[in-house]
């Protein structure tokens, strides 16, 4: 028996899809935009958050991604969606080479090397720009011919609900358990017999995998395709985005996305201060508030939907956190 | 008494860091049923000696037989999944995760392990060590002698053949020291296999059946307690410290 | 390939690598005694490089003065965020404090990077320079700034070195960075060598940041590859070892150079030059995960 909380999710979802007709072609970007975002951020805390894998050549996966499929459909005329499973396909096995590289590195040294990484793809795709178009730009070919955005938002929104369901059910399942067991010490996952590399891998796959299809899926929404999306600047929005949310837990993740893109859009007016702004409450989520900001809210959230009202404990901070994900 | 079957046997073990030869050509059986107390002065190499018979590092020379077959360097879960568990000597838990999550771990890596079947063995476990009511507490939450007592049961989690515990007495209050030292035994007395390191003398030698001690990376004696403790090359190097 | 060009090549490699090598030396303080790679190094580089433009702009000072100036500001700069941000690293109840020192150092560049753009500007800005003028070798001209910082640079260097062996607090910097522990019990307050470490690599960047800008400009994003460059020079020269990066730091800078000068196709060389520190890097990475010399990484727990 699901709680509440569950239901009044789903009856948002319905409710958001029910009236995205109505919707500005503007907010329908936006909200476009934050379901590209959320996948990015959820499958990134797959990485970061649960495996304690922070690495910083997430957007270039999303980057390849994206000019794989862009690329595969423009020379060889195969359907889009056959395009962007190739990207899918390229990004998870470059994302395990990755993690089999990584496989000693740890911590700052692991952020260094992705960030490398992410260096080298960046200017690579910029360099070679007979292929890649460079930076004046990639034209890819669109989704839909329609000139209305809402079958790129329903699209969207499905990408979007089958990647979380998926990547819940992965945290939820006993690989989650060994995922963060990773994170939380190695040896002595190694030592109650987590493969730790495999697992390590696996984590890279999975993860680069997601980001390949938000790229995919951006690409052929976007229209023109730049090596900036691989760009630092981006890889680090999207830390702001997850960290601020939540970077343990796929919904914060999302959350995170969806608030941080909002508001940016929201104060535009404030031109540029924007993102310094978002810098700032990075900084302060971390010195005061870890563990992300929406994240006891989302924990209330959850309680209350499963009927548990706070009873007092007996012993100090039980955290009963049935639901990982 | 039947012949006990060896479990363990690591054969002229080695291990260098740097310029220390930290287990030089070590020696060790452990047999079915054995509870050996592994002592020796500081820095004497008793770590190591576990890291390598546990997987945790690669031997410079030598090897570990586990049941007659050569273990051939594999990764430490596959120790665990061969049935060798250990503790370490500063508890290592997985601090943010619950009681019961630490206990679903090393279950649920057991090949056709089942939840249902992982969560009544860990609350059996947890039961056993009087942990039952800290089942839903982050593991960070506990006090130092109740992670030591975690630790014990995450190894049990594994129905391993043999434990290693690495200090588990260190910086234990008495109580529930002797809480550990009674565990111990009856686990010993069910048919498990210990080997246990410590500085603790009085606890060694009390569940101890064997004692092994190393110094500077070399095994010295391995025999019987009363035996041992007699040696003179043990009180040699106990004393010329 | 003549061998004026060559030449050129080579006295560029030691003008950047000399700056390189200051920045380097700075992460390489900062992660020997906080145990934290900061991310956010290179943006104060570049703060410290607009510091000495600003200061040379509206108050008018000379330009090495504006640079002592800047040097001044951003090691109280640096120590103020060290004792903002920083401050849970020391603090038992701080969880994964690699992963800590890593997101607030991230975060702390991206402020600093977008707040510059913002701040500054985004066109490109150039102070006057230190030394007016061109030195001729024969026939060669090189310009009397490259001059000018390269000898700074290594002069700043090699003062460094003389603090952190033949002074007391440059001794007590060197103890704390081999073991907090052990430094505690001395007497040593382990706190504000953190803070002074932070400062005095922060100083040092300024330096670099100041001395470049005549050269090569100033813009605000310069910081980003700054921090990619010294990554490499850390993990080459070892992580805690300042000799070792500023060696390092020299050395890719003559590699670079060099590499932009070999390149067969002049069109990507530039491009590729920038990918070429990053693929050393990647793989020294690959075969020594905690970088060549280094003392070997110390977790914080």
């Amino acid at each position: 028996m699901r709680g509440i909380h569950v239901y009044i999710l789903i009856a948002a979802a319905i409710l958001l899809l029910v009236s995205a007709n109505g919707m500005n072609q503007y907010w329908m970007h936006v909200s476009i935009m934050a379901m590209v975002y959320s996948i990015l951020t959820s499958s990134w805390s797959l990485l970061a958050g649960y495996a304690g894998l922070f690495s910083l050549g997430h957007m270039a996966f999303a980057s390849i991604g994206g000019y794989t499929s862009a690329l595969l459909v423009e020379w060889f005329g195969i359907p889009i969606a056959l395009g962007m499973v190739a990207g899918i396909a390229v990004c998870c096995l470059l994302g395990a080479f990755i993690g089999w590289v990584c496989l000693r590195m740890s911590g700052p040294y692991l952020a260094i090397f992705t960030l490398g990484f992410s260096e080298i793809v960046r200017i690579t795709f910029s360099t070679e720009d007979d292929v890649t178009g460079g930076m004046a730009g990639l034209h890819t070919k669109p989704i839909f011919e329609d000139a209305s955005r809402l079958p790129y938002f329903y699209t969207a929104f499905v990408l979007l609900a089958v990647s979380l369901a998926l990547m819940g059910l992965l945290v939820r399942s006993r690989w989650g358990l060994f995922l963060r067991a990773l994170r939380e010490d190695e040896q002595a996952a190694a030592a109650s017999g987590v493969a730790v590399a495999r697992f390590r891998i696996l984590a890279f796959a999975i993860a680069s995998g997601f980001a390949g299809l938000a790229g995919g899926f951006y690409a052929h929404y976007i229209g023109v395709l730049t090596p900036g999306i691989g760009a630092l600047d981006y890889m680090a929005l999207l830390v702001v985005m997850t960290v601020i949310g939540g970077m343990e837990r796929l919904p914060t993740a999302v959350g995170g996305a969806i608030v941080v893109e909002f508001l940016l859009e929201i104060l535009r007016g404030y031109g540029q201060w924007r993102l310094p702004l978002f810098g700032i409450i990075l900084l302060l989520t971390m010195r005061f508030a870890r563990n992300g900001l929406l994240t006891p809210l989302w924990i209330r959230f959850v309680r209350l939907g499963e009927g548990r009202i706070a009873a007092a404990p007996a012993v100090a901070e039980v955290q009963r956190e049935d639901s990982r994900a | 008494m039947n012949e006990r079957q060896t479990l363990m046997h690591g054969v002229g073990l080695s291990k260098r860091f740097g310029g220390i030869l930290a287990n030089d050509t070590v020696d060790l059986t452990v047999a079915e049923g054995d509870l050996i107390g592994l002592i020796g002065p500081n820095g004497s190499g008793k770590t190591t000696l576990i890291n390598l018979l546990t997987g945790h590092m690669k031997p410079d020379g030598g090897e570990v037989m586990l049941r007659g077959q050569p273990t051939g360097g594999q990764p430490a879960h596959m120790y665990a999944a061969m049935g060798v568990a250990r503790t370490f000597q500063l508890t290592q838990l997985f601090a943010r995760m619950t009681v019961l999550e630490n206990l679903l771990v090393p279950a649920l890596t057991r090949p056709r392990s089942t939840w249902a079947e992982a969560s009544r063995r860990a609350r059996g476990y947890l039961e056993f060590l009087n942990l039952a009511h800290l089942a839903n507490l982050d593991a960070k939450n506990l006090s130092g002698g109740q992670q030591k007592l975690l630790e014990l049961a995450r190894c049990l989690m594994l129905e391993p053949a043999v434990l290693f515990l690495d200090e588990p007495f260190a910086g234990v209050h008495p109580q529930l020291r002797d809480e550990l030292i009674k565990r111990i035994q009856e686990l010993h007395q069910a048919g498990r296999t210990f080997v246990v390191v410590d500085h603790d003398m009085e606890s060694i030698l009390r569940i101890s059946q064997r004692l092994v001690v190393m110094a500077r990376g070399r095994k010295i004696a391995d025999g019987p307690p009363a035996e041992v403790r007699a040696d003179q090359a043990v009180l040699a190097a106990y004393a010329g410290l | 390939m003549s061998w004026d060009y060559l030449f050129i090549q080579v006295m560029n490699g030691l003008v950047v690598g000399v700056i390189y090598a200051m920045i380097a030396i700075g992460v390489t303080l900062i992660f020997s005694i906080l145990k934290i790679v900061n991310f956010a190094h290179g943006d104060l580089y570049m703060l410290g490089g607009y510091c000495a433009y600003f200061i040379i702009k509206l108050l008018g000072f000379p330009p090495v003065l504006a640079m002592v100036a800047a040097m001044a500001v951003l090691f109280v700069l640096a120590i103020i965020l060290e004792r903002l941000l920083l401050t849970p690293l020391y603090s038992d109840a701080t969880e994964r404090k690699d992963e800590y020192g890593l997101i607030v150092t991230f975060g702390l560049a991206f402020f600093l990077r977008n707040a510059a753009i913002i701040a500054f500007g985004p066109f490109p800005l150039k102070p006057p320079s230190f030394v007016e003028g061109i030195t001729e070798f024969g026939d060669l001209r090189v310009t009397n700034d490259r001059i000018f910082a390269a000898g700074v640079g290594i002069l700043l260097i090699l003062a460094l070195l003389y603090f952190m062996h033949r002074t007391l607090w440059g001794q007590a910097l060197d103890a704390v960075s081999q073991s907090r522990d052990s430094a505690a019990i001395v007497g040593i307050n382990p706190r504000r060598f953190n803070s002074l470490a932070f400062g005095v690599g922060a100083a040092l960047a300024a330096a670099a940041g100041a001395l470049i800008a005549p050269i090569f400009s100033l813009a605000p994003d310069m910081g980003v590859l700054a921090n990619i460059n010294a990554y490499v020079i850390v993990i080459l020269g070892g992580m805690g070892s300042v000799v070792g990066s500023a060696l390092g730091g020299i050395f890719i800078g003559e590699a670079e150079s060099l590499f932009t000068a070999f390149f067969p196709d002049p069109t990507r060389a530039f491009a590729y030059t920038n990918a070429f520190g990053v693929l050393v890097l990647m793989l020294v990475l690959i075969y020594r995960p905690t970088g060549l010399f280094g003392r070997r990484h110390l977790r914080m727990e």
